[in-house]
This record gives structure tokens, sequence and C-alpha cells, in this order.
């Protein structure tokens, strides 16, 4: 499968945090015949792929295999459904959405129509909490037959492309990282690579925590989707960074200050092989570096991010090019981390 | 019928208010296997004439054509598209899937989003200014493919919930539409109307009642019947007039209707067996039904209302029982004159 097709496929399958099966099961039928994997025991797939030789300094390159989506905490007594989000969701993107739950049910996520609020109700966004899930069921008890409560609900929407080479949908968030590593390993990469897929990065990066501990690298490449805001009406530093301007490296986020050698060296690859790169305008956001570089004793980490817009929606909006020049800095990154002395 | 397929094929068509045209190929092409006369005028409507004596009353069937949409009133800078609303809930667009009819062509975009270190207050529903479409092109590119006046759709899929429920951006008033086609397909077998039939599909209800107030001109029926969707109870509502989904059509009762007609209605579906509800309202009923009643030198009219939850987002929810029965009270009402 080309890249590309590799994204949208695993966009299209649903995994939200502590539910990740079918895309590691996924994942595991994609990769190539010579890469060794194991599956620990939260979920995460490790995978062992050889390179031309032995790194100096042991590299973990990481994505993860969640999404954020939502859970059933409750079934009503009128057949409806309380629900909560798994990850951080705005209430913006959940009303008036059509959700999908892996048995194939389909339901409506619910509110008061305007036409029937008054005053400041009007101006309002709902919150979750007010809000439920109708999938059609009349009683508590005809809802049963179809869900549970802990089942989790999807996003539903295909993912498409559109604009000049921009590509739309759930879960690109962190699908594009996980095409980007099975492309790696399609190559002859120049050292050994561990790569983990990881779970549970949504609920605060659980999974890449227990997986950087059993790996236990020296240095960490993180593969992800980060926000982009150069949208209408957005100016200068606010935008943070912008889709077509080729990756993104941060030297801070909410969760980690990043390496500044592997920082500034990955700006030196992106000049040396001709690739465009970026850094964001703000400290925002997080990925599992966060949990990476404090684990099994410490992990110099880069991340290395795909800039999207729309984040934790329905229509997550990345740009093609960025996705191929992605893949081309994280391959001569591996080429020269692996080098570093350890 | 199989209504549940015929529906389906009905919300999968766009006709957006001012932009029915997109719907009419198809519509006109179910509604020309009941009816002979059909025809689309300038405005965006379709009718349909039955053949038969001209002395026979005339009866009009309506439902509106038209769905909710958004229309292109600029292209900004950065090449979004900024959109103005025409009753599609606010509170329901960020982040949605789009599709922009721009002339033979239609451009997919998605309504964009400001990530959460920009959106101070979640708890305030975005304004109509804040909407823009994101359709992937810079500014000068986008001029060459959007026209301002280009109309906006949320896409969104039809999903069969349980049971006979199903859920879609377009029920309002495709339920409707499906509806009279039901009706129609009742009638077929008739060897002989004591009527001669309308139909109309009405374009621009949604801004405003206006394709109706045309073609119902134009039409000079001596009946009516309308049928739209209105308010069903769900989780949260608190609005007394609001039916249930899946007990029956609901037969308004309202000083801007026929009180004959309505009666008529309430007594066919008692004789028949056809469950309904009553939609009493004090005034108008903000559907084609006030438009029609006016219409020429006034044309008695009733209303019958497909029970519906969630209006004016693009996750519609009708039961498709309800829409079989105000076929089958329409079809019933139709041979009893």
């Amino acid at each position: 499968m080309e890249l590309k097709e590799t994204v949208k496929y695993l966009a299209g399958l649903n995994g939200t945090s502590g539910d990740e099966k079918d895309v590691t099961e996924a994942i595991i039928a994609l990769l190539p015949k010579d890469a060794e994997y194991k599956i620990d025991p939260l979920g995460n797939l490790i995978v062992e792929k050889k390179g031309k030789t032995r790194p100096k300094s042991k590299l973990m390159i990481d994505a993860h295999t969640d999404e954020v989506g939502f859970i059933v905490t409750n079934i009503n007594s009128d057949g409806t459904l309380s629900f909560d989000a798994v990850g951080g969701i705005l209430p913006y993107v959940v009303f008036g959405r059509q959700v999908k739950f892996k048995n194939g049910v389909y339901g409506a996520i619910a509110g008061v129509p305007l036409h029937l609020l008054e005053g400041e109700g009007k101006d309002s966004q709902p919150k979750i909490f007010d809000l439920c899930i109708d999938i059609g069921a009349k009683s508590r008890e005809e809802a049963e037959k179809s869900v549970q409560q802990g089942d989790c609900a999807y996003f539903t929407g295909e993912q498409f492309d559109f604009g000049d080479g921009f590509m739309a949908g759930k879960a690109l968030d962190d699908r594009a990282g996980c095409a980007i590593m099975l492309e790696l390993m399609k190559k002859e990469l120049p050292y050994d690579c561990t790569f983990s897929f990881s779970v549970q990065e949504e609920i605060g990066t659980r999974g890449a925590a227990a997986s950087a501990f059993s790996i236990n690298p020296d240095i960490a490449v993180v593969l992800e989707t980060t926000t982009a805001c150069d949208i209408s009406g957005v100016k200068g530093e606010k935008r943070v960074c912008e889709l077509g301007k080729g990756p993104v490296v941060s030297y801070m986020d909410k969760g980690t200050v990043y390496n500044r050698q592997l920082y500034k060296l990955a700006f030196e690859t992106a000049k040396e092989i001709g690739v465009q790169c970026q850094t964001k305008t703000a400290v925002a956001g997080g990925n599992n570096s966060g949990a990476i570089h404090k684990a099994a004793g410490g992990v110099r980490t880069t991340a290395v991010s795909l800039p999207c817009r729309y984040l934790h929606s329905p229509c997550c909006v990345i740009k093609e090019s960025d996705l191929y020049e992605t893949v081309k800095l994280a391959e001569a990154l591996i080429e020269r981390l692996g080098s570093l002395e350890s | 019928m199989d209504i549940p397929k015929i529906l389906e094929q009905l919300c999968g068509l766009g006709g957006a208010s001012g932009g029915e045209e997109k719907a009419h190929e198809t519509v006109l092409k179910l509604l020309k296997s009941y009816i002979p006369n059909v025809k689309a005028d300038n405005f965006g409507n379709i009718t349909g004439f039955s053949e038969g004596d001209e002395k026979k009353p005339l009866v009009l069937l309506e439902a509106h054509l038209d769905r909710i949409g958004m229309i292109v009133t600029k292209i900004d800078e950065d090449g979004f598209l900024k959109v103005s609303g025409m009753g599609t809930d606010r509170r329901t667009l960020l982040a949605q899937s789009v599709t922009v009819y721009c002339g033979d062509k239609t451009v997919k975009g998605v309504i964009s989003t400001l990530p959460p270190h920009l959106s101070t207050d979640s708890s305030k529903a975005p304004k109509t200014e804040d909407i823009a479409v994101d359709v992937g092109m810079t500014k000068e590119k986008a001029e060459q493919i959007v026209s301002l006046g280009d109309l906006v759709l949320i896409d969104g899929r039809f999903s069969r919930l349980r049971d006979t429920r199903v859920c879609s951006p377009a029920t309002d008033d495709r339920a409707g539409v499906c509806a009279v086609l039901y009706a129609l397909d009742l009638l077929k077998e008739e060897k002989e109307l004591p009527v001669r039939l309308a139909v109309l599909f009405a374009a621009q209800e949604e801004v405003g009642c206006r394709g109706s107030k045309i073609a119902a001109f134009n039409i000079a029926p001596d009946y009516a019947v309308a049928v739209d969707v209105s308010f069903a109870q769900s989780k949260g509502v608190d609005y007394p007039q609001a039916g249930e989904l899946g007990k029956g059509a609901m037969i308004g009762i309202a000083p801007s209707l026929s009180r004959e007609i309505s009666q008529k209605l309430i007594k066919i579906a008692r004789d028949k067996e056809i469950p309904y509800q009553i939609e009493a309202m004090s005034g108008t009923t903000g559907t084609d039904a006030d438009s029609i009643t006016v219409a020429k030198g006034g044309v008695s009219t009733g209303l019958i209302s497909i029970p519906q939850r969630y209006m004016h987002t693009p996750c519609e929810v009708v039961d498709t029982e309800d829409i079989k029965w105000a076929g089958m009270l329409m079809a019933e009402f139709v041979k009893s004159i």
C-alpha cells in the first residue's frame, strides 16, 4: 500500500485509548516480513527492525495507535446513552455528529434543537454532559441489545482528499505517524530500530511510558501530528505552525523540553537533505515525548510532527507534501542519530 | 414502495434553498413514475398533475424540496470561504466536512475550528462570523472555482438506527417528499379517484416559504395538505406540543389551517386505524401550509407533520413508520373527497 493510502486505511479504523486492538492487528498485517514483533501487556506493539548495522545509541521510534472518541457511561431509561469523551475533545465538535460503534450500530449525538431554546441558551455550546447518543432505542432494555456501558463510539465520515493536496478525516492523529513508521520499515534502514506503536496517548501518554521502559533506548524519535492554526483570520505567531511548510520540530511543549542537541540536528539534517522544516511559535500541546524522555533513567527525545488543522475532531486536515517530507526527514535523522555516542 | 430506501435516495441529493435543481433530476423521475405531467419551474419548484375530469376538485399534496444549507458570502485572504447560515444550527458546524456547489462542479471542504489555545470560552456557541470553510486553496485559486453566492451543504451519511429510525442531515423535509411519494404509491392502484391530484415539491421553504407561495398561486387547488417535519420529544426537550417518534403522523390544528380538513384527517385516522397525534398551534404553523392557505383567493389547507428529533442539525432523526402513516393519511384523504 502506498503511504497516503496507508494513512487513509489506518485512520478509517476505530481505536480509542484502551480499545486499540483493531488498529494494532491491522498494523501487524502490514509489517514487513523481516520485522520481529511482540505485544506488551498494555497492548503496545513493539517491532524490531534490523538495519545495516547496530547503532551506537539504541533508537526508539514511536507513534500512537489510539485516537480520541467517546465512551458510553450510562444507558438511560429512555433508551438514550450518556457518554463522555476519551481524550480531549472540544464541545464544539460533538453536538450534531453521527457516531458508530464497532458492532455497526449508528447513533446521533443529540441535544435540544435551537428553535426550542430561549435567551442565553441559544448562544451556549452544549457540554458533553448535556448531550446524549440516540441509537433509536425506545427503552433501556432495547438499547442494551445494541450497546453496553463502556462501549466506545467513533466519529463517522470518510477520509477524503480536497483542495491542493490536502487530506481530511478523523484519527489522522496519529494514524499518520503509524503509517510513516510502516513506510520507514519498508526501507533498508542504516541502523537497527525499535518501533513502538503505543497505546493510550490521548489519555496521558500512558502506553509509551511502558514501552520506553521495556525498550530502554538511548534516543527516541516521536512521530506525531501537531496543532496548526493557519486558518481564516489567525495571524502571525498565533498560527503556531503551517501546513505545507514541512515537518514540525519543537523546542518545548507542555510535556517536554526537547533535547537541544537533537533539536539542532533535526534542522541541520533538514537543511542538508533539502526538506522544509519548521518549529512551533507557541508552547502548547504535548505528545509521547513527555513520557519517553523521563522513562528508563532518561531518554534523549525529539518529536517530528505533521502540522495538522482541527486536531481531535471528525475532520483533521493534513497536507500530503508534509507527509512525504516527514518520511524523508525521519529517515535521514535515523541515519544521523544512530551514529551519535550513547 | 420501500420507504427507507427511497428516503435514503432523497437524503443523498443536494438542494439547499435556492439550489433545489440539484435534486430535480432524481425527484422528477420518482414523481413521473406515479404522475405523467411533471415539470420543474423557474423558481426551483417541482409540480405534477394527474389526468382526469377538470370538473373534479383539485387536491394538492405538498412537501418542501429544499434543505438547510449555507451560502458563500466572501472568500478571505487565506482562501477560506465565509458563509451565511440559512437555518443551520451553528452549534453543530465546526469541523464538519462540507460540499460547495460551484456551478456544475463541487468542491469538498472542512469548516474550520479554533484549537484549544485560541478558543478561550468553549461554553459559547460559535457566531456566524466564526464560521469559515477550508477548501485547501489559496485565495487566487479559490476565486477561480468558487463564486460568491455558491451554496454549501453539510456532508452527512444516511444512517439506519435501531428498528425503523433513521438519521440524516436532510430528513427535513425529504421525509415529507417521501411521504407524498408513498401516498401516490398507495393511490396508483385506484381505478378512478374522486379528485384530480396536484403535487408540489416546493423550493425555498427554509428561507420563508417562498416557493410554495409562487407555485400554489399557479396550481390554484381546491384543497391542499402540506407535509413537513415537526418537533418530537427527546432528552432535554421541554416543549409540550412536541410529538413522539413512532407514534404516528401529527395532524395540525391551528387558526391558520382549515379546521374542517384537520377534523377530516382525524376522522380518517380513527376510522382507518392509522396511528396519529395532534399538534395544536396557536397561530400560524411555520410551514408551507401558511403560504398555501392564502394563495390566490384562499385554499382550504391541512398540515401533517412527521415527528422529528434534532431539527436543523446534521443528525435529524425520524421514524420511517411515521412517514408511512403520513402517506396513508394523505391517500385516504384524497379518496374521501
